[in-house]
C-alpha cells in the first residue's frame, strides 16, 4: 500500500516537473539568435556540357543516373558543384548538338564536354583541348581508347564507357519469317527483301545520325581485322590510298536499301536519332534499327522492349562487325575552371567510379581492370568485342575525321546525291587534310 | 434491489465515459478543422511567397532587360556622335553580357560586327513584336557561341535622322548571374522560356533536378505528362496574352505546384514547377505538429479509458468479493440457524424420546417394586420381579451411560485410554457378549479373523470394544430371528511398518436402512423411527458415539445397507504395534519349537503360520488326518511338540483323530473349534488335549498352553476365588445419599462385612483419626458430597500422621463415572475407582485386591 502511494507520488511529481520544464522551455529564447549573419559559401563549381536525353514522365533515365552517381562522388570527394548544361537539337533545321558544342568550347563556355569522336578530333587538331595524358586513371585504359583519342601525341578526351554501335534486332520477327540473322551484306539485303515482301514497309529504321555504321562496317572491316591498321592509316594520311575507296561499298550498300525502299531516306534526313525510329521498332513495324550498346540498357531508349530483341554486328565480310566510335570527356584549354574540372574527371574516370557505371549501365568499360556482366540482348554483340573483332568509327590518328564527315555526307547520299558524288567529297576532304 | 444499483452505477460509469468520449471527440473535431485552417492558411501564404519569389525573379530580368536597352541606348548616341560608326563597332570588345555588336545603316542590307565579319538581320526574328524600353527585341536563338541569346535592334539617329540600325546580342546565361541560387532548397524547377518559340533558354543553375532535360513547352509537358487539353488551353491563352499561371499538377508521383510567370509583358516566360510540400513545408511542421498534439491527446484520451477502465474493475471485484463475503455469511448464517432448528428438534424429539425412554423401565421398575411389595411373600414372584427390576435398571443404567458419552464427545472431552491389548482379548470379549444375545434371537454369530499379522497393538481397548458392541448389538437388535451376524476382523495392506491396518466389518442379512436414513445415521439423536413407535429399544446415540470415537482414533467407519438385505459396516482403524511384540523366550522356555496344524482350510492355516512367525515357532500343515500322520511317521517321534487339530473339520473325527494321531505322537493336541462347535465337552475328559476357541490367536494359544501345564495352579485358583469373601472385614463408608448408605451396608451385611457410614468427607476424616490402627481394612468413599468432597478427604487422610494413612485402601465409590474422574480419583490417592451403581461381584473382587492381596 506504501509502495503504491510512494509510485502515485513519484509520478505526479514527475508529470509536473516534465510540465513546468514544457512550460518553461516555450518562454526560452536564445539571445544569440537575435543577429544571423550569414556568409555565401564560396564553392568551386564544374560546368559540364553534354546532351540530354528528353525525359519520359516517371521513367529513370539509367544513362543519366550512372553518369550521376559518378558525379556525385566526384562532388563529394572534391566538394566541387558539377553544374550541367546541355543542348539537344529540337529537329534536322536547329544547330546540331556537334555544331553547338564546337562553338561553346571555342568560346570557353564550359569546362567539361562530353565530346563525339569527330568532335574530339576536331577540337583537339585547334588545341581546344587539354592533355589528360597527365591524369592517373589514363594508365587503367584500354589501349583502343587511346589509340581513337590521341592527337598530335595529345589524350584529349576519356569516355565512361567505349560506345559499341550494332544492329538491334527484332528477333521474333526474323523468328517469324524463318531469317537467319544477317552476316554479310548480301544477307542482310535478303533479310529486307523478305520482310518488304512480307509487307513490311520499312525494313530498316535509320536517322539521320548514325548509317554510317554499315558504312565503317564494310570500309575497315579488313583493316582492323587482319589488316596492317597501322601501315594502312599510314596510306591514307599520306594520300597514297583513297579513303573513297573504303567508303564506296557501304555507300553503294546504302544506295541499294534507299532504291529498294528498305530505308526510308526522306525520313530518316530529318529525324533524329531514336526519336524517329524508335517508336515503329518498339511497335514492332521495323525489325531493325541501329544504335549504341546503352540503348540496351535505357528504359528512354529500347531498355524494354515486349519482344526478343537481340544486338548483333553489322554485315561485312568478315561477318557481323560491332562499330566502335570513341567518344569521350574533353576539358576547354581555356576553361574557368581547368584544375577543378581535370581533377573532376580524375574521380569519375577512376576505377571505382567506372565499375559504377559500367555496373548500373552494363556496359564496356575503357577501363582495363572493369568488367561486368552485360545484358543477354548484348550477348551476341559482346562476344564479338571480347573476341577483338570491331571496327573503329573513330581513329584521331587519320587526318581525315571520318565519324562526324561520313556522317554528312550519308546525309548528302540521303539527300539525293550520287554515290560517284559522295565520293568526291571524300576526295575532296582526303586532299583538304593532306594540304593541312 | 443490488441489480437495480448494479444498474445505476453501470449507468453512471458508461454515461461518464460517453461525456469523456464526447469531450475528446470535440476537442479532436477543432484540432482537426483548425489544422485545415491553418493548412490553408499556409498554403496561400506558400502561393503568396512563390509569387514574390516569381515576381522579385521577374523584375530582376526585366531590370536587367531595361538596363541593357538603356545601355544600348547610350551606345547607338555615342556610334551617332562617332565619325566612323563602323570603327566604333568594330573597336568593341565583348564581354559576358554582351556578346555582339552589329551595326546596319540605313537603307543597307548589310553591316558588320565587332567581330570584324559581315553582318545581316538573316536568323534574327523581330516579327513578334516584342520590345524593352521601346526597344525591339528578336527571338531567341542559339548564336555563335552556342548558347541561346537575343538581340535588340537599336536605331542610331543623328540629327533626328535615323543613320543606321545597332544590333546587340546578348546571352541568356549573363541572367544566371542575378538570379537567386537554389528555388525552394532545389526541389523547385525553372526555366527561362522565349515566349515566341517556346523554346526554353535557360535552366538558372540550382534549379531543380539534374535529369530533367527539356528543350521547350512541350517537352516540358511530356516529361511531366501535362496532357489535359482544357488546362493546356488555358496555358496556352495566358501565354498568348503574357499573363501568369499557376496550376496543380502531379509531377512524378508529387503534387507541385506550376507557374508560367510573365516577364517583360510575356516576351519571355518563367517556367517550373515546385512540390507543394517544398512549398508548404511549415505547414506540414505544423500539421506534423499538430499530429503529434492529438496523438498525444489520443494517448491521453485511452490512458484515461484504460485507467478508469482498470478503476471500474477493481471496483467491481472489490464489490462483487463483498457482496460474495456478504452472501457466503448470510448463507453461513442460514445454515447455522438451520442447523440450530434441527438441533433444537433432534433435541426436542430426543427429549421426547428420553422421556419415554427413562419412562418405560422406570415405569418397570415402580410398577413390578408395587407387585414385589404385594406379592413379598412368594418366593418364585420376588425372584421374577427383582429381575425384571434389575433387567429394567440395567437400561436405564446404559441410557444414562449413552447420553453421558454423547454430551462428553460432543463437548470434546473424550480422552483415549492408551494401553497394550491382544485382539484374542477383544473377541473373546465381544463374543461373549454378543453370542449370548445373538443366541437369545436365534441368530448365528460368526466371527471370522483373517490376514493379523500382530495381535498385540496398543489403543483405547475399551473403546474399541464400545464400537465394536455398538456394532454388533445393533446388528443383533435389528436382524430378525434366526438371521445371520457375521463379525470380520481383517488384516489389511500395513500402510507403516509401525502400524497394524485392520478393517472390521459387521454385517448381518437384517432389516436394514433406507438410504434416506443412511445418510443421517451417524448423527447424534436421530434413530431409524421414533422409539415411541418403536419395539425395539435405544437411545439413538449409538451411531454417533461411535463415528466419533472412530475418528478420534484416526479411523473412517462406512456403512452400506439395503432395506429388508442387511446391512455392512465396514470400521477401518490403524492401530499401532507394540515395539514388544513376540515372546520367543515363552516357547523356548517350554520347548516348543514346531507345532502341526491339521485338518484346517488353507486361510486358516496361513493365518496361523503369520501369526506366529515372530514367535520363531515353526508351523506345518496338514490338509487332512493322513498326511497329518504321514508328516509325523516320517519325522522324528518328538519333533511336533503340540498339534492343533480342527474340530470343525467333521471327517477328521474329532476325538477319534485325536486318538489317531496320539498312536504316533505323544504331543499335546489342542482342539481348534468355533464358539458354536457342540459336543466339545468330551474333550475335557481327555488328558493331554484341549480346545481352543476359533479364531485363533497366538496369546489365546499361550494361555492353553498354561493352562494345561498348570492345570493343577489353575484348579487352586478356582478354588481361591470361591473365597473371595468378605467376612469379618469392616469398613469405612463415605456416603451422603441415605439410601445408598443403606444399600451398601445391606450388601456388606450380607457377605458378612459390617460397614461404618460417614455423610461426607470431613465426618470420615474425623473418623479415621479416632480409629484404632487397623481397626477399619478399607474406606469406601463417595466423591461427591456436602462439606468435603471424597478427593479432599482422601487427601487429608493420606496426609494424617498415622502409619496406616498411606497404607489403607481408599476405593472411590461414585457417580461419576468416567476416566478422569478416575483419573482424578487415583490422583487424590484413591487405590481404584469403582463405578455406581455397585455391582457386587466387582467390588468383591476390588476388596479382595487390595484388602487381602489377593489377585
Amino acid at each position: 500500500m506504501r509502495i503504491k502511494e510512494l509510485i502515485r507520488t513519484l509520478t505526479l511529481c514527475g508529470l509536473a516537473a516534465l510540465m513546468a520544464l514544457t512550460v518553461a522551455a516555450c518562454g526560452l529564447g536564445d539571445p544569440n539568435n537575435d543577429v544571423i549573419i550569414t556568409e555565401e559559401e564560396s564553392k568551386k563549381v564544374v560546368n559540364l556540357f553534354s546532351p540530354m536525353e528528353k525525359t519520359e514522365p516517371d521513367a529513370e533515365n539509367t544513362a543519366r543516373s550512372a553518369f550521376d552517381k559518378t558525379i556525385i562522388m566526384a562532388e563529394e570527394q572534391l566538394g566541387v558543384d558539377v553544374a550541367y548544361r546541355s543542348y539537344t537539337a529540337e529537329d534536322y533545321q536547329d544547330k546540331t548538338y556537334d555544331d553547338v558544342i564546337v562553338d561553346r568550347v571555342r568560346n570557353n563556355m564550359d569546362d567539361i564536354y562530353l565530346l563525339n569522336p569527330d568532335i574530339v578530333q576536331t577540337l583537339g587538331e585547334e588545341g581546344k583541348l587539354v592533355d589528360l595524358s597527365d591524369l592517373s586513371c589514363v594508365e587503367n585504359l584500354r589501349e583502343v581508347v587511346k589509340t581513337a583519342n590521341m592527337v598530335d601525341g595529345k589524350l584529349v578526351a576519356i569516355p565512361q564507357e567505349v560506345v559499341a554501335y550494332g544492329l538491334f534486332i527484332n528477333k521474333d520477327m526474323f523468328d517469324k519469317y524463318n531469317l537467319e540473322l544477317p552476316e554479310t551484306p548480301e544477307d542482310f539485303l535478303e533479310c529486307c527483301r523478305v520482310f518488304k515482301e512480307n509487307g513490311i514497309e520499312t525494313p530498316v529504321g535509320a536517322n539521320r545520325w548514325w548509317l554510317e555504321t554499315f558504312v565503317f562496317a564494310q570500309g575497315f572491316a579488313d583493316m582492323y581485322n587482319g589488316g596492317d591498321t597501322e601501315a594502312e592509316v599510314a596510306k591514307l594520311n599520306s594520300g597514297e590510298s583513297k579513303y573513297s575507296d573504303y567508303m564506296r561499298p557501304g555507300f553503294e550498300f546504302l544506295q541499294e536499301l534507299i532504291d529498294k525502299d528498305y530505308i526510308d531516306a526522306k525520313k530518316a534526313y530529318v529525324s533524329e536519332a531514336i526519336e524517329g525510329e524508335g517508336d515503329d521498332f518498339l511497335a514492332q513495324k521495323t525489325p531493325i534499327v541501329m544504335a549504341y550498346w546503352g540503348a540496351a540498357n535505357t528504359e528512354t531508349a529500347y531498355g524494354n522492349p515486349d519482344f526478343n530483341m537481340q544486338v548483333i554486328g553489322f554485315p561485312s565480310s568478315h561477318g557481323q562487325m560491332p562499330v566502335v566510335p570513341i567518344t569521350g570527356f574533353g576539358v576547354g584549354a581555356e576553361a574557368e575552371h581547368l584544375q577543378d574540372a581535370k581533377d573532376t574527371l580524375e574521380v569519375i574516370l577512376s576505377d571505382e567510379a567506372l565499375q559504377v557505371y559500367t555496373e548500373t549501365n552494363k556496359v564496356i568499360s575503357p577501363s582495363k581492370n572493369v568488367k561486368v556482366d552485360c545484358v543477354p540482348a548484348l550477348k551476341p554483340l559482346n562476344d564479338k568485342i571480347e573476341d577483338n573483332v570491331y571496327v573503329l568509327a573513330s581513329n584521331a590518328g587519320l587526318k581525315l575525321e571520318q565519324w562526324g564527315n561520313t556522317c554528312l555526307i550519308v546525309r548528302e547520299l540521303l539527300n539525293g546525291s550520287t554515290v560517284d558524288e559522295c565520293m568526291a567529297m571524300f576526295d575532296k576532304l582526303q586532299e583538304e587534310s593532306l594540304n593541312k | 434491489m443490488k441489480k437495480g444499483q448494479d444498474k445505476s452505477r453501470k449507468d453512471g460509469g458508461s454515461s461518464l465515459l460517453v461525456s469523456i468520449i464526447i469531450v475528446f471527440l470535440i476537442l479532436g473535431v477543432i484540432v482537426f478543422s483548425l489544422a485545415g485552417r491553418i493548412s490553408k492558411e499556409m498554403s496561400a501564404s506558400a502561393i503568396q511567397n512563390l509569387s514574390e519569389s516569381l515576381d522579385l525573379i521577374e523584375c530582376t530580368i526585366e531590370a536587367i532587360l531595361n538596363n541593357e536597352a538603356d545601355f544600348q541606348k547610350l551606345i547607338a548616341q555615342k556610334v551617332a556622335l562617332a565619325d566612323d560608326p563602323e570603327e566604333y563597332i568594330s573597336s568593341y570588345k565583348k564581354n559576358s553580357t554582351m556578346v555582339k555588336l552589329s551595326l546596319i545603316a540605313e537603307g543597307q542590307t548589310e553591316g558588320i560586327s565587332n567581330m570584324g565579319e559581315k553582318f545581316t538581320e538573316e536568323g534574327l526574328d523581330f516579327s513578334a513584336g516584342w520590345e524593352v524600353e521601346d526597344l525591339q527585341i528578336s527571338q531567341s536563338y542559339i548564336n555563335y557561341m552556342g548558347t541561346w541569346a537575343y538581340t535588340m535592334k537599336c536605331p542610331v539617329v543623328r540629327d533626328d535622322k535615323e543613320i543606321a540600325a545597332l544590333y546587340i546580342e546578348y546571352v541568356y546565361d549573363s541572367l544566371d548571374k542575378s538570379l537567386p541560387e537554389g528555388f525552394y532548397n532545389d526541389t523547385a524547377l525553372l526555366y527561362i522560356m522565349d515566349a515566341q518559340s517556346q523554346r526554353l533558354v535557360l535552366k538558372p543553375k540550382g534549379m531543380g533536378e539534374r535529369s530533367a532535360g527539356h528543350l521547350n513547352l512541350e517537352d516540358f509537358y511530356h516529361a511531366n505528362d501535362i496532357k489535359e487539353r482544357e488546362l493546356r488551353q488555358k496555358v496556352d491563352s495566358c501565354l498568348k496574352d503574357g499573363k501568369n499561371i499557376l496550376f496543380y499538377h502531379t509531377i512524378r508521383g508529387k503534387q507541385s505546384l506550376n507557374y508560367m510567370w510573365s516577364v517583360n509583358e510575356g516576351s519571355i516566360y518563367l517556367i517550373g514547377y515546385v512540390p507543394v510540400e517544398a512549398i508548404q513545408q511549415e505547414s506540414r511542421a505544423v500539421r506534423h505538429n499538430i499530429f503529434i498534439v492529438v496523438v498525444a491527446m489520443l494517448t491521453a484520451f485511452f490512458l484515461c479509458c484504460l485507467f478508469y477502465y482498470l478503476n471500474q474493475r477493481k471496483q467491481n471485484k472489490i464489490r462483487r468479493e463483498r457482496e460474495a463475503e456478504r452472501e457466503l455469511h448470510n448463507k453461513q448464517l442460514a445454515e447455522a440457524l438451520q442447523a440450530a432448528q434441527i438441533a433444537s428438534n433432534s433435541k426436542t424429539m430426543f427429549l421426547s424420546n428420553m422421556s419415554h425412554d427413562i419412562r418405560t423401565p422406570m415405569n418397570a421398575v415402580l410398577g413390578f417394586t408395587a407387585l414385589l411389595a404385594l406379592e413379598a411373600e412368594n418366593p418364585a414372584k420376588v425372584r421374577e420381579y427383582t429381575k425384571k427390576i434389575t433387567a429394567s435398571g440395567q437400561h436405564l443404567l446404559s441410557l444414562i451411560n449413552d447420553v453421558l458419552d454423547v454430551s462428553k464427545i460432543e463437548s470434546g472431552k473424550v480422552v483415549l485410554n492408551m494401553g497394550n491389548f491382544t485382539l484374542n482379548d477383544l473377541v473373546s470379549s465381544v463374543d461373549a457378549i454378543i453370542r449370548p444375545m445373538a443366541e437369545g434371537r436365534k441368530q448365528s454369530f460368526h466371527v471370522e479373523v483373517t490376514g493379523i499379522k500382530h495381535e498385540y497393538l496398543l489403543g483405547d481397548e475399551t473403546r474399541i470394544n464400545q464400537i465394536l458392541i455398538n456394532l454388533l448389538s445393533n446388528a443383533v437388535k435389528y436382524t430378525q430371528e434366526g438371521g445371520n451376524i457375521w463379525f470380520r476382523i481383517i488384516g489389511m495392506k500395513q500402510r507403516s511398518n509401525q502400524f497394524e491396518h485392520i478393517r472390521i466389518e459387521v454385517e448381518d442379512d437384517g432389516y436394514g436402512m433406507t438410504p434416506e436414513y443412511l445418510e443421517t445415521i451417524f448423527e447424534a439423536f436421530t434413530r431409524a423411527e421414533n422409539s415411541t413407535t418403536n419395539k425395539v429399544q435405544g437411545t439413538g446415540l449409538g451411531m454417533a458415539i461411535t463415528k466419533n470415537i472412530v475418528e478420534l482414533m484416526g479411523g473412517t467407519i462406512d456403512v452400506s445397507s439395503e432395506v429388508d438385505k442387511g446391512s455392512l459396516f465396514k470400521v477401518e482403524l490403524e492401530l499401532r504395534i507394540p515395539e514388544e511384540q513376540a515372546d520367543k523366550r515363552f516357547w523356548r522356555e517350554r520347548g516348543i519349537d514346531r507345532i502341526l496344524v491339521v485338518g484346517s482350510e488353507q486361510e486358516t492355516c496361513e493365518n496361523i503360520q503369520v501369526l506366529m512367525k515372530d514367535t520363531e515357532v515353526v508351523v506345518d500343515t496338514a490338509c487332512d488326518l493322513q498326511a497329518a500322520v504321514n508328516m509325523i511317521s516320517e519325522s522324528n517321534r518328538d519333533d511336533y511338540h503340540l498339534i492343533l487339530l480342527d474340530w470343525d473339520e467333521t471327517e477328521l473325527g474329532g476325538i477319534s483323530a485325536a486318538q489317531k494321531l496320539w498312536e504316533c505322537t505323544a504331543a499335546p493336541i489342542l482342539f481348534l473349534a468355533s464358539y458354536e462347535a457342540k459336543r466339545t465337552e468330551s474333550v475335557a475328559e481327555m488328558e493331554n488335549a484341549e480346545v481352543l476357541c476359533k479364531p485363533f490367536f497366538v496369546s489365546a494359544l499361550k494361555e492353553k498352553i498354561l493352562e494345561m501345564q498348570e492345570a493343577g495352579k489353575v484348579a487352586a485358583k478356582l478354588e481361591e476365588e470361591d473365597n473371595n469373601s468378605l467376612e469379618g472385614l469392616h469398613f469405612l463408608a463415605a456416603e451422603d445419599n441415605m439410601i445408598n448408605a443403606e444399600i451398601l451396608s445391606e450388601i456388606l451385611s450380607m457377605e458378612g462385612a459390617s460397614c461404618e457410614v460417614a455423610e461426607n468427607g470431613k465426618l470420615v476424616l474425623e473418623r479415621f483419626e479416632r480409629a484404632q490402627e487397623g481397626e477399619f481394612d478399607a474406606i469406601l468413599m463417595d466423591v461427591q458430597m456436602p462439606v468435603m468432597n471424597g478427593y479432599d478427604a482422601t487427601r487429608a487422610i493420606r496426609a494424617l500422621n498415622r502409619s496406616d494413612a498411606a497404607k489403607i485402601p481408599i476405593i472411590a465409590m461414585t457417580a461419576n463415572a468416567f476416566a478422569e474422574d478416575e483419573k482424578e480419583a487415583l490422583a487424590a490417592g484413591m487405590d481404584v475407582h469403582l463405578a455406581k451403581p455397585i455391582d457386587i461381584g466387582l467390588l468383591k473382587k476390588v476388596i479382595n485386591r487390595y484388602v487381602n492381596g489377593k489377585e
